[in-house]
């Protein structure tokens, strides 16, 4: 193992500083909130939530759909990172990685805990069961069932293939200062791995061909969200355009959270060597971009949604955007599209001050999207309204703020005791660089 | 009190007589022997659990096939009553409980149709918090000692002809009470019998003596009438006999013979809705108005000119003639009834029918209430009788009638619960429900039923008014035997057997009263002064608690009013003009104050009030009578004027800042035209739309293919279908919480429109039940396959199958889809509970059947005959309650059902018929008012 590793791996395995157990007991908070919160649903119901006739669902499939966006901005930025061996992903892209599968752990909690009878889902599941009845595979709800669980494997299986090597050196570390008991655990996980040339050619064959999977997958995923809303009658949601419009728009908050992510793990874990200004200076103009295609994305339905043909979905579209669902809507717009362009500038891009509240508003931008499509979407439907508005509850606040409490977690117990930058990439990059010196 | 006394249905039980008692009837009783009777008493009425029904009345129907006695179902015709006066019902119970009620088809106040409040006696009769124990100052005593009580006063009263003796009654039209009343006025000479009713219609008992010299009824023939004026008066919606008008005037204008309604009325009303025209009238302007008519009718006798803009509508009734006619409400003043009864007298109106007043003593209730309490505040009044009412709650809080009830020193209170009444009573002795007792009364128009017992009684200390008074007479009877004496004399001549017989099953005891035929009578208008400027408060009934005596009905606190859809209490209603002058919004808190009397309420905007006037429904604010109707509202009696009056000049109205805005099923005040209710011209078509192109192959439906049309021009907007709706398929009530969230459960909803300006809007109802589209948006998007289409083309809803993902009723456009928030099995499984339908589990949806355990009912009832099943024979809980018969079910496989003839009318459509669903439920369009007289 090259010395340069040594402090990476060190972070992983270092006792928690103060800042570290802080984060610890705000984020274990969260988690016992979680925990109420979902206790509180299973145990009595739905009722407990704001939702009612029409709006059957509100922050369940909210938050839904939002968690999936970062998870799929994140495992989209790691896997193309990946499949262009660019240089930055031997910066960020674990972190990416981690972050897109705590998010997806989050996300596949929702459709689960918002049925009236939770404990029923595996209905949802083609399975031979005894009443002889299978799922209606025409339903959706059923594609989205086949889309949260591919992408719960691939996310799962692109963080974990590349993170084989790194367990192994980890394995070997934690042997050398004797600690046998880490260094089986990170033995098994690393599949014996040994680095020899067939490992290291099997792996990155592996790495890319997962990659490769994540790619189509993300846009299934977040495709299948969409058309549980495009399928239906409600006239704002009945767009072809919509599965366009949630994949573009959602990118803004994974890309956003990954460079808040590296952002405050480059200073919390003194990684500025390996997370650099040009790495984050390149996740910045992501941001940029991914806000600007999110913009068209806007723009795109405003001009198709009024010149629509059909009255009703012209009226859905003037009352999500300019009647009562106007906050949220220009929320959105305005956190998720034009926010993030203040990082074309590059004097802003490297200032953790300020990437760090773009890249986390950019995710509250695109949450607020969420809501104008699932809660704006129905203020006007074909029927005059029949309910009142939706409020969501304590319990559905501490759900979003559970589960971002768990987010949270899972990625500092992942920096506690995983290498969050990969190292042997790391390694790997500096002896090409150190090559081609040479060869000058 | 050797032995309990046995009840059978042969031999009449023979109450406890007080010289039974051990310790004598006159001194106290000791406490060993108080505990005896305790004993005694529960002894006795663990036995009347295990017992027969004592009393049971006639089935009506023989059931088809008793499996045992326990299974057996029965239909029972009876009566109920509303105001005093009689709606015939079958009651259908099951396993020897009331499970449902429908309309007495032979009935005249009902023919077959159900009212709310009639759907809702089956919850009256389980409600939990039914009074069940005789009680002295609150504490149960056992019966005996109530029969002590009653000697005691019966020693007290006889040496001073009953000198003391007070007796107050709702309004009585039963022969067989009004006759035990005189017997205890007979025998008892200086005693007074009171009558209490705070809804009572005061201005047509004077305004028919003004112009009669004596009280009588106008009942309507609206199949008949050409030209209505509506003074005030809904004859859809609270008149006595508003279901037969209802069915009435559907009659005519589906014959063709549109009568033409004309309305003028302060604030909407649901005949107001269905009005031709209508003509808001600020109360002040309800006589100048009537007078104009008048005058310009030509009517003999005016004591003073009057003119009115709208006056020019008496050409359209001059123009129908004998065909026209004048209704008065009941909120209406007598001099303008009296107008009224001239104005008929002056068309010569061959479509009315002047009766005698089917009450057994029509008087002014407000002065006979008034006369009582001056008497009990001058301690004139020792001993008083409260049968039924509950004045310390809905008597003018101006009377001060509950300061003067404690002045009296024996009050014996007789009612269904422990109210506010009971309260300041020294005695509360608990009265049967109408559905588990004897009596007999009459309907609108004099036509008298007997009522008999449908269920064992649910209350064994229960006893009715005839058993207190011939208690107190000294020779106790029970009802039963009370009645058949009372029918024994007027059948005098008759078989008795075989008519007492005949009465219990078809639920009719007699005809209609003979019509009068009088003289307009000299100085018969005495105009009313002028109505001083300011602000009227003019009190109503409230819709959903008829003024609070119903107000413990989960049900009917939960079903939206029709105009306001306001639920679980009430509110200021004023017009959208008023508030914003004032400065208000919908919700806000403000204190109204009426000679110096205030009250807290929120206010709430209803397009059509006229300006100028605050309408305050009477029936909130309940302080005691059950957790279900305590405290919901605000309480208007406390605002009224001892009068009585239902209007009254000088309404102060103040905001208090804050917000306290009442639970309603819809918050949203706009005024739209929405495509989903479609009008016509009379005579009109609407375009039928081609059929869309579908990629799925139709459904072969080779049996029936069930489908239901809802006429938008016959509906009223009077709830019974939803009310029907909710009583047949254990429809859970979820609470004002629930509702505000927008959970409520009614699986029928009926929507309302306002069309045109806020000032007066054209307004229509359209129930709304499951669409049993055949391409069901709910279906496909299901993941487990819980909603699917049979064979028979209902989209059926498999509970046991249903996760909850709710997103069926995303997809439903039109929103009939009910999610079940919370378990509410418990509260629903009950004796009250259809047996036929399942109970839903937490996190389930359902929705509207189409109340398919009726259909299989009746499939399983032809097979057993081996034939096949006819049209109408199964028909819907909605289409059976609705009184204008707007909802149409059958085959629509077979060219000559009804409903394949209303799919083939002209004004038939698809509710968002171009979203391709292709609805089962379909409408036909309202025949828009035309304003030219026609």
């Amino acid at each position: 193992m090259s010395d340069n590793t040594i402090p990476v791996a060190e972070a992983a395995l270092r006792p928690g500083a103060w800042g570290f157990r802080l984060a610890m007991a705000a984020a274990g908070a969260g988690v016992v909130v979680l925990v109420a919160s979902v206790a509180a649903v299973l145990v009595r119901g739905v009722a407990v939530w704001g939702n009612n006739i029409p709006h059957v669902w509100g922050f369940d499939l909210i938050a839904y759909a939002w968690w999936i966006g970062i998870a799929n901005a994140a495992s989209l930025f790691a896997a193309v990172l990946v499949l262009r061996r660019h240089g930055l992903r031997t910066a960020v892209n674990r972190f990416a990685e981690a972050a897109a599968l705590a998010a997806i752990l989050a996300a596949a909690a929702y459709p689960i805990l918002h049925l009236g009878r939770p404990w029923l889902f595996l209905w949802t599941l083609p399975y031979p069961a005894y009443t002889g009845l299978w799922p209606q595979f025409g339903s959706p709800l059923v594609w989205d069932f086949w889309g949260i669980m591919s992408h719960v494997v691939v996310t799962s299986l692109f963080w974990f293939i590349g993170l084989i090597p790194d367990l192994a050196s980890m394995r070997d570390r934690a042997a050398r200062h004797g600690r046998m008991r880490a260094a089986r655990a990170y033995g098994i996980l690393a599949l014996g791995w040994r680095g020899s040339v067939a490992h290291w050619h099997r792996h990155q064959a592996a790495y890319r061909l997962v990659a490769a999977l994540v790619l189509p997958l993300l846009l299934w995923a977040q495709t299948v969200v969409a058309l549980e809303f495009a399928t239906t009658l409600v006239p704002a949601w009945h767009q072809a355009r919509l599965p366009l419009h949630v994949v573009v728009t959602g990118l803004p908050s994974g890309l956003g959270v990954v460079l808040a992510l590296a952002a405050v793990l480059r200073q919390a874990l003194s990684l500025e060597r390996y997370v650099d200004e040009r790495d984050m200076d390149l996740l910045a103009r992501l941001l940029a971009s991914a806000g600007l295609a999110a913009g068209m994305a806007y723009a795109h339905e405003l001009l198709v949604g009024f010149l629509e043909e059909d009255p009703t979905t012209r009226d859905a579209l003037a009352a999500r955007v300019f009647g009562g669902g106007a906050p949220a809507y220009c929320g959105a717009v305005l956190l998720s599209a034009v926010l993030p362009q203040l990082l074309w500038l590059g004097a802003l891009r490297t200032r953790t001050l300020i990437v760090v509240p773009v890249g986390v508003l950019a995710a509250a931008g695109v949450w607020l999207d969420r809501w104008s499509i699932v809660v704006g979407g129905l203020l006007r439907d074909h029927m005059p309204a029949v309910g009142p508005e939706y409020a969501p509850s304590v319990a559905e606040w501490g759900l979003l703020g559970g589960s971002v409490a768990l987010f949270a977690m899972v990625l500092l117990l992942f920096g506690r005791l995983v290498p969050a930058v990969s190292m042997f990439e790391t390694r790997h990059e500096e002896s090409e660089t150190e090559a081609e010196r040479e060869e000058r | 009190m050797s032995a309990p006394p046995r009840r059978g249905p042969d031999s009449t039980p023979e109450p406890p007589q007080p010289a039974a008692l051990a310790a004598g009837a006159h001194g106290p009783v000791e406490r060993r022997d108080a505990l005896l009777l305790v004993g005694a008493s529960l002894a006795l009425a663990a036995l009347g659990g295990c017992d027969e029904a004592p009393e049971h009345g006639h089935p009506l129907h023989a059931p088809a096939r008793a499996v045992d006695g326990a299974a057996a179902s029965a239909d029972y015709a009876t009566v109920l009553e509303l105001d005093g006066l009689a709606r015939g019902v079958v009651v259908r119970t099951r396993g020897g409980h009331a499970v449902k009620l429908e309309g007495n088809p032979a009935h005249p106040a009902s023919l077959g149709a159900t009212d709310i409040f009639a759907e809702a006696a089956v919850l009256s009769l389980h409600d939990p918090h039914r009074s069940r124990r005789i009680r002295r100052d609150g504490r149960p005593v056992p019966r005996p000692m109530l029969d002590a009580a009653l000697a005691g006063a019966r020693e007290e009263l006889v040496p001073r002809d009953g000198r003391g003796l007070r007796i107050l009654t709702g309004p009585v039209s039963s022969p067989t009470l009004a006759r035990v009343i005189g017997e205890v006025l007979a025998a008892f000479p200086e005693a007074a019998w009171h009558q209490h009713d705070p809804l009572a219609g005061d201005g047509a008992q004077e305004g028919a003596v003004r112009a009669f010299g004596q009280p009588l009824a106008v009942v309507p023939d609206l199949s008949r009438a050409r030209a209505v004026l509506c003074l005030g008066a809904d004859p859809l919606g609270d008149m006595p006999g508003h279901l037969r008008h209802a069915r009435d005037w559907i009659t005519a204008r589906r014959d063709g013979r549109r009568a033409r309604l004309i309305v003028a009325e302060a604030a909407p009303s649901i005949t107001g809705a269905r009005a031709d025209r209508r003509i808001p009238l600020h109360p002040a302007e309800a006589e100048p108005f009537a007078r104009g008519v008048a005058q310009a009718l030509g009517v003999e006798g005016l004591a003073a000119a009057g003119t009115h803009p709208a006056a020019e509508i008496a050409a359209e009734l001059m123009a129908a003639g004998p065909d026209a006619l004048v209704l008065a409400g009941r909120r209406e003043g007598a001099t303008v009834h009296a107008l009224a009864h001239a104005m008929n007298a002056r068309l010569g109106s061959t479509v009315l029918r002047t009766l005698p007043h089917p009450l057994a003593r029509p008087e002014p209730m407000a002065a006979s209430l008034a006369a009582l309490a001056s008497a009990m505040v001058a301690e004139e009044v020792t001993h008083l009788l409260i049968l039924g009412p509950n004045p310390a709650y809905d008597a003018p809080a101006a009377l001060g009638f509950e300061a003067a009830l404690r002045r009296v020193p024996f009050v014996l209170h007789l009612g269904a619960r422990q109210d506010e009444t009971s309260r300041l009573c020294a005695w509360h002795v608990p009265m049967p429900h109408e559905l588990e007792a004897w009596g007999d009364c009459r309907a609108f128009d004099g036509t008298p039923s007997i009522r008999q017992p449908v269920t064992a009684t649910l209350a064994d200390e229960a006893r009715g008014p005839v058993e207190l008074l011939s208690a107190l007479l000294g020779a106790p009877v029970t009802a039963r035997a009370a009645v058949e004496a009372t029918w024994r004399a007027i059948w005098a001549g008759r078989d008795f057997d075989a008519a007492w017989a005949e009465a219990l099953e078809t639920g009719v005891a007699g005809g209609a009263a003979v019509p009068l035929s009088l003289q307009l009578r000299e100085g018969w208008d005495q105009p009313s002064p002028p109505m001083p400027a300011g602000l009227v408060a003019a009190f109503a009934p409230d819709p959903g608690t008829h003024g609070g005596a119903e107000a413990h009905e989960a049900w009917l606190q939960e079903l939206p009013r029709p105009l306001t859809k306001i639920t679980w209490g009430n509110a200021a209603l004023m017009a959208p003009a008023t508030l914003a002058e004032l400065g208000l919004s919908p919700g806000d808190e403000v204190e109204l104050g009426l000679e110096g009397r205030t009250v807290l309420a929120p206010c709430w905007p209803v397009p059509g009030h006229v300006p100028g006037c605050v309408t305050l429904p009477l029936g909130g604010g309940r302080r005691a009578g059950g957790p279900v109707g305590e405290g919901r509202g605000f309480d208007a009696y406390a605002l009224r004027p001892a009068s009585g009056a239902w209007t009254m000049p000088g309404l102060s109205l103040r905001s208090t800042g804050r917000r306290t805005p009442p639970v309603t099923a819809d918050s949203h005040h706009q005024i739209d035209p929405v495509e989903a209710v479609r009008s016509v011209k009379p005579g009109g078509a609407l375009p039928q739309p081609t059929r869309d192109a579908s990629l799925h192959p139709d459904w072969p439906y080779p049996g029936h293919a069930w489908g239901m049309a809802i006429d938008l021009d016959a509906c009223i907007g009077c709830n019974a279908c939803a009310l029907a709706c909710q009583a047949e398929n254990n429809v859970p009530v979820v609470g004002p919480l629930a509702v505000s969230q927008g959970r409520a459960m009614h699986w029928l909803r009926v929507d309302r429109y306002h069309h045109g300006a806020e000032e007066n809007p054209a307004s229509s109802f359209q129930p709304v039940p499951c669409m049993h589209c055949e391409q069901a948006p709910c279906e496909p998007v299901c993941p487990v396959n819980a909603t699917l289409h049979d064979h028979e083309g209902l989209n059926v809803m498999v509970h046991a199958r249903c996760i909850g993902t709710r997103t069926c009723s995303n997809n439903c456009p039109y929103k009939v889809r009910r999610f079940n928030w919370a378990d509410h099995r418990r509260s629903l499984d009950t004796p009250a509970r259809n047996p036929e339908v399942s109970l839903r589990p937490r996190g389930v949806m359902e929705k509207c059947t189409y109340c398919s355990h009726r259909i299989a009912g009746a499939r399983s009832a032809a097979a057993n005959e081996g034939r096949a099943l006819q049209d109408g024979e199964v028909e819907t809980a909605c289409q059976r309650a609705c009184p204008t018969r707007a909802i149409t079910f059958g085959d629509l496989n077979d060219p000559g059902s009804a409903v394949s003839g209303a799919r083939r009318d002209g004004r038939h459509y698809a509710m968002l018929g171009q979203l391709g669903t292709r609805p089962r439920t379909t409408y036909l369009a309202r025949v828009a008012a035309d304003e030219e007289p026609s």
